[in-house]
C-alpha cells in the first residue's frame, strides 16, 4: 500500500497546564474520507488545527506526504517557515463560523488566496472561482456580499474558496454544527460529491448519518485520546468501546 | 458682576485683536494637521509592530508596548519642554536637526510638533489596535489556512476590516490633538493663547481668551457632533447583527 | 431621628469646610513671612501684614524659595516695610496678569521690577519711581550682533508683557520675536541657540552674564524707564506712606547699601540721601 498522505504519531498538544492531546496516532490513506466524532472538549478540533499547523503540537511528529511538518517543538511557530507554506498550500479549512471576508463579495473571497499567494492572474484566479462556485451551485451570488447570504450558502462558499488552492487534503471542523437544519443538507450534498470526486478529508462532525454513509474511516474521541476507530459500520453500529457506547447513545436517543 | 463680563467679553478688546488672535488660531491649526498626519502614521506603525507573532519577534513588541505605555502616561506638557530645552544640546545632531527652521516654520513648531506625535502616535496606535483587535479571530485564521502570511493577512483581511471601527475613537484623539497644541505656547511659538496672553497683559483683559475659546468651539462642536454619529451608526449596525444565520 | 441625622451631616461638613480654609490659610508655598538676604531673624517692621505680589525670579530683583526670598526688590520693600509698620509677604505671581491682580485686590502691592508706563497707568497707580532702568542686548559671547538695528531679520527673545518686549516691537525690525512666560526662559532659549538675542532689563542681563558663562550684553538701550510699586488705584493712604518710607529709606543711605550690594556701583544721583 502508498504511504498514507496524512501519518500522525504520539501527537500531544498542551494549552497552558492543560492537555488537550494525549498522544495521538492516526493513518490517513489518500482519497480516504475520516470522520472523527467525539463529545466537546475531546480535542477532535484541536487535532484538526494541528494538522494546518494553526496550533503547532507540543510533541509528536505529523508527515504529510512524507514530509515532517512539525520538526521538534517550537517550529512552525515562526513566520513563512516553509512549514507553513508547504502545508498550507496542500491543506484547505472549513470553519463552523465560516468567517468569509466580509469585506469582499462572494468571488473576491474565492480569488483572494489563489491571486495573493499562489500569484495567479486575475482572468485565471476568476475563471477558476467561478467555476468552483458554480459546482457547488452559487454560481449566481458572485458579486454578492456574504452577509447577504443565508448561512448554508456562506458555507458552501467557504468550502469553495479552500477548494480554489487545489489543497490535497481538506480538513472540516464543525461544518455544520452553526447551521439551521434546513440548510445543512445542502453543505453535506456538497461534502459528499467533494468525496466521491476522491478528495482526503478529515471531517469533524455530529452528522452521524453522514459518517456512516460517506466515511471511510471513523474515530471515535474522547479526553484527548483515540478511543475506537475503524469503518464506520463497526465503530458507529458495534463499538466495542464503552465510552463509544455511551455517546453514541446519548446522540442517537435524538 | 459687570467687571466680569467686561473681562470676558469685552468686544472692542476682541474686535481689535481679532486679527492678531486668528492669525495665532492659524498656527493651531498648522501645528494640528502636521502633527495629526504623522501621529496617525506613526500610531498605524506602532499598533502593526505590536502584532507581530511569534517567539523571535516578541522584543519587538516588549519595546512597541513599552513605548505605548510610557507615552500615554507621561505629560505632554513634560514633552515639549524637555525637548525644547534638550534638543538643542544634543551635540550629535547637526544644527539644523537640532534647532530646525523647516518650511519656514521656528524651531518651537516642530518640537511641538515631534511632542504631539511622539504623544498621540502612542495614543492613536490604541485606538488602530483596538479597531484590529475587534476583528473576529476566524478572520486571521482563515486567511492563514488560505496560505496567506501574516502581513498579507493583516493587509488584505484584517486591517481593511479593523479600520471602519476606528473612526469614532479617532475623531475624538484628533480632537484632543487640536486643543493640545496650545500647549506649544509654554515654548513661545506663537499660536492663539500665546497671542492672547500677549493681548491680555497689554490691556490688561482677558477677552482675547474669550475670543480664542470661541475660535476652538467653532471648530471642534461639528466635529464632536460627527463623533456622536458615527458612534450612533455603529451602534446600529452591532443590533442588527451581521454576518451568520440569515436563513 | 431625621433632624438630628442632618444636623450631624451639617455639623461634618462644617468642619470639613473649616479644615479646608484652615489649611488654605496657613503655609501656602507661595505666602511668606520676610526673611530677607539681611540675615536678621526679625526681618520686617514687625507690623501688619502687607501682602506684596511679584514675578519669581527675575535676578537680581527677586529670587529663591519661599519663604527665603531675596533680591534688590525684596529688600527694599522690606526696608520700607520697617519705615512704615508692615511686614511684607510675598506672593510669587505670573507677571501679565499682575497689574489687573492688584488692582482687583489679590494683594496690596507689586514691587516687580515693573516699569512705569501710561497704559498701565490706566490700571493702577503707581509710587513714586524707584529704580532708573534701561533695557539691554543679550547675545552669545562672540556673537556679531553690536545694536538694534543689528536685530533685523533675527530671532529675538523677551519676555511676556514686558517692556523689553515692547522695544522688542517698535525697534527691532525682528525676524522673529519670542514672548517666553519668564525671563528666564528667554536666556535659556539663548544659551540653547534657539533664540540670537535677548532684550531685558538691563540689570537682569548684567546679573545673567555675571551668574552664566557664555553670554555677554553687546549693547545697553536707554530707555528712560523707572520702576515703580503699583498699588490699586483707590489705595491712596497706602501710596502715600509707601512713597514716605521709600523717601526715608533712601535719605538715611538704606536704598544706597541696598543698590551696592546687588549691583555693585553707586546708585544714580537721585536716590542718594
Amino acid at each position: 500500500m502508498a504511504d498514507p498522505v496524512l501519518k500522525l504519531r504520539g501527537v500531544c498538544k498542551r494549552f497552558g497546564a492543560l492537555e488537550v492531546l494525549k498522544g495521538i496516532d492516526l493513518d490517513v490513506q489518500k482519497g480516504e474520507v475520516v470522520c472523527i466524532l467525539g463529545p466537546s472538549g475531546s480535542g477532535k478540533s484541536t487535532l484538526l488545527r494541528c494538522v494546518n499547523l494553526l496550533e503547532p503540537p507540543e510533541e509528536g511528529e505529523i508527515l504529510l506526504e512524507t514530509q515532517d511538518i512539525c520538526k521538534g517543538p517550537g517550529s512552525g511557530t515562526g513566520e513563512q517557515s516553509w512549514e507553513l507554506d508547504f502545508v498550507r498550500q496542500r491543506v484547505g479549512m472549513v470553519f463552523q463560523q465560516f468567517n468569509l471576508f466580509p469585506h469582499k463579495t462572494v468571488l473576491e473571497n474565492v480569488t483572494m488566496a489563489p491571486e495573493k499567494v499562489l500569484g495567479r492572474s486575475k482572468g485565471e484566479a476568476r475563471e477558476k472561482g467561478t467555476a468552483l462556485l458554480e459546482r457547488v451551485g452559487l454560481g449566481d451570488k458572485l458579486a454578492q456580499y456574504p452577509e447577504r447570504l443565508s448561512g448554508g450558502q456562506q458555507q458552501r462558499v467557504a468550502i469553495a474558496r479552500a477548494l480554489a488552492m487545489e489543497p490535497h487534503v481538506m480538513l472540516f471542523d464543525e461544518v455544520t454544527s452553526a447551521l439551521d437544519p434546513e440548510l445543512v443538507k445542502e453543505v453535506l450534498d456538497t461534502m459528499r460529491e467533494l468525496a466521491s470526486e476522491g478528495m482526503t478529508m478529515l471531517v469533524v462532525t455530529h452528522e452521524i448519518g453522514f459518517a456512516k454513509e460517506v466515511g471511510d474511516q471513523v474515530v471515535f474521541m474522547d479526553g484527548g485520546v483515540i478511543v475506537e476507530q475503524g469503518l464506520p459500520s463497526e465503530v458507529l453500529e458495534n463499538p466495542k468501546e464503552e465510552r463509544t457506547k455511551q455517546f453514541l447513545g446519548l446522540v442517537l436517543d435524538r | 458682576m459687570s467687571q466680569f463680563f467686561n473681562q470676558y467679553f469685552n468686544f472692542d478688546v476682541m474686535r481689535e485683536h481679532f486679527g492678531e488672535v486668528l492669525v495665532g488660531f492659524l498656527q493651531n491649526l498648522l501645528v494640528f494637521a502636521v502633527a495629526a498626519v504623522l501621529a496617525l502614521a506613526l500610531g498605524l506603525f506602532l499598533a502593526l509592530l505590536r502584532q507581530l507573532p511569534g517567539k523571535k519577534l516578541m522584543p519587538i513588541r516588549f519595546l512597541t508596548i513599552a513605548y505605548i505605555d510610557f507615552f500615554r502616561a507621561v505629560p505632554i506638557l513634560i514633552i515639549i519642554l524637555m525637548i525644547s530645552g534638550g534638543v538643542p544640546f544634543l551635540s550629535f545632531l547637526p544644527q539644523e536637526v537640532r534647532i530646525p527652521h523647516w518650511f519656514g516654520r521656528p524651531d518651537p513648531f516642530w518640537y511641538g510638533v515631534a511632542a504631539l506625535v511622539i504623544v498621540y502616535g502612542a495614543f492613536s496606535a490604541e485606538v488602530y489596535r483596538a479597531g484590529i483587535e475587534a476583528v473576529p479571530r476566524g478572520q486571521m485564521e482563515a486567511a492563514r489556512s488560505l496560505g496567506m502570511s501574516h502581513f498579507q493577512a493583516m493587509r488584505h483581511v484584517v486591517v481593511p476590516q479593523g479600520v471602519t471601527k476606528i473612526p469614532a475613537p479617532m475623531l475624538n484623539e484628533l480632537i484632543s490633538l487640536l486643543k493640545d497644541t496650545t500647549l506649544v505656547s509654554v515654548i513661545a511659538l506663537s499660536e492663539s493663547v500665546l497671542v492672547s496672553r500677549e493681548v491680555l497683559s497689554e490691556r490688561l483683559n482677558s477677552s482675547s481668551l474669550t475670543l480664542t475659546a470661541i475660535f476652538f468651539v467653532i471648530i471642534i462642536l461639528p466635529l464632536a457632533r460627527v463623533v456622536d454619529k458615527l458612534i450612533a451608526r455603529q451602534q446600529l449596525k452591532v443590533t442588527r447583527g451581521s454576518h451568520i444565520e440569515v436563513a | 431621628m431625621r433632624k438630628s441625622r442632618l444636623t450631624a451631616l451639617f455639623a461634618v461638613l462644617l468642619l470639613a469646610l473649616a479644615a479646608v480654609a484652615a489649611a488654605g490659610c496657613g503655609g501656602g508655598s507661595d505666602t511668606t513671612g520676610t526673611s530677607g538676604g539681611g540675615g536678621s531673624a526679625e526681618g520686617g517692621g514687625g507690623g501688619e501684614p502687607l501682602t506684596v505680589g511679584s514675578d519669581i525670579p527675575y535676578p537680581p530683583f527677586e529670587q529663591g524659595k519661599s519663604p527665603d526670598y531675596e533680591g534688590f526688590d525684596i529688600e527694599l520693600m522690606e526696608a520700607i516695610g520697617e519705615k512704615i509698620g508692615r511686614t511684607p509677604e510675598f506672593q510669587d505671581t505670573s507677571f501679565e496678569t499682575i497689574f489687573r491682580d492688584v488692582a482687583q485686590g489679590k494683594f496690596e502691592a507689586v514691587i516687580s521690577a515693573a516699569t512705569i508706563t501710561e497704559e498701565r497707568e490706566k490700571e493702577v497707580a503707581f509710587s513714586d519711581p524707584y529704580y532708573l532702568s534701561e533695557q539691554a542686548i543679550l547675545v552669545k559671547e562672540g556673537s556679531e550682533i553690536g545694536g538694534i538695528e543689528d536685530l533685523e531679520g533675527k530671532t529675538v527673545g523677551a519676555q511676556q508683557g514686558t517692556t523689553g518686549l515692547e522695544l522688542g516691537k517698535e525697534k527691532a525690525n525682528a525676524g522673529e520675536l519670542r514672548p517666553y512666560p519668564e525671563g528666564p526662559d528667554a536666556i535659556n532659549a539663548l544659551k540653547a541657540g534657539t533664540v540670537e538675542a535677548v532684550i531685558i532689563d538691563q540689570p537682569v542681563a548684567q546679573n545673567a552674564v555675571e551668574e552664566e558663562g557664555g553670554i555677554e550684553i553687546s549693547e545697553s538701550v536707554p530707555t528712560e524707564e523707572s520702576y515703580g510699586i503699583a498699588l490699586a488705584k483707590d489705595n491712596t493712604e497706602l501710596l502715600k506712606e509707601i512713597n514716605k518710607g521709600l523717601a526715608e529709606v533712601i535719605s538715611d543711605g538704606t536704598y544706597k547699601t541696598i543698590y551696592e550690594k546687588w549691583f555693585h556701583k553707586e546708585p544714580p544721583k537721585q536716590f542718594l540721601g
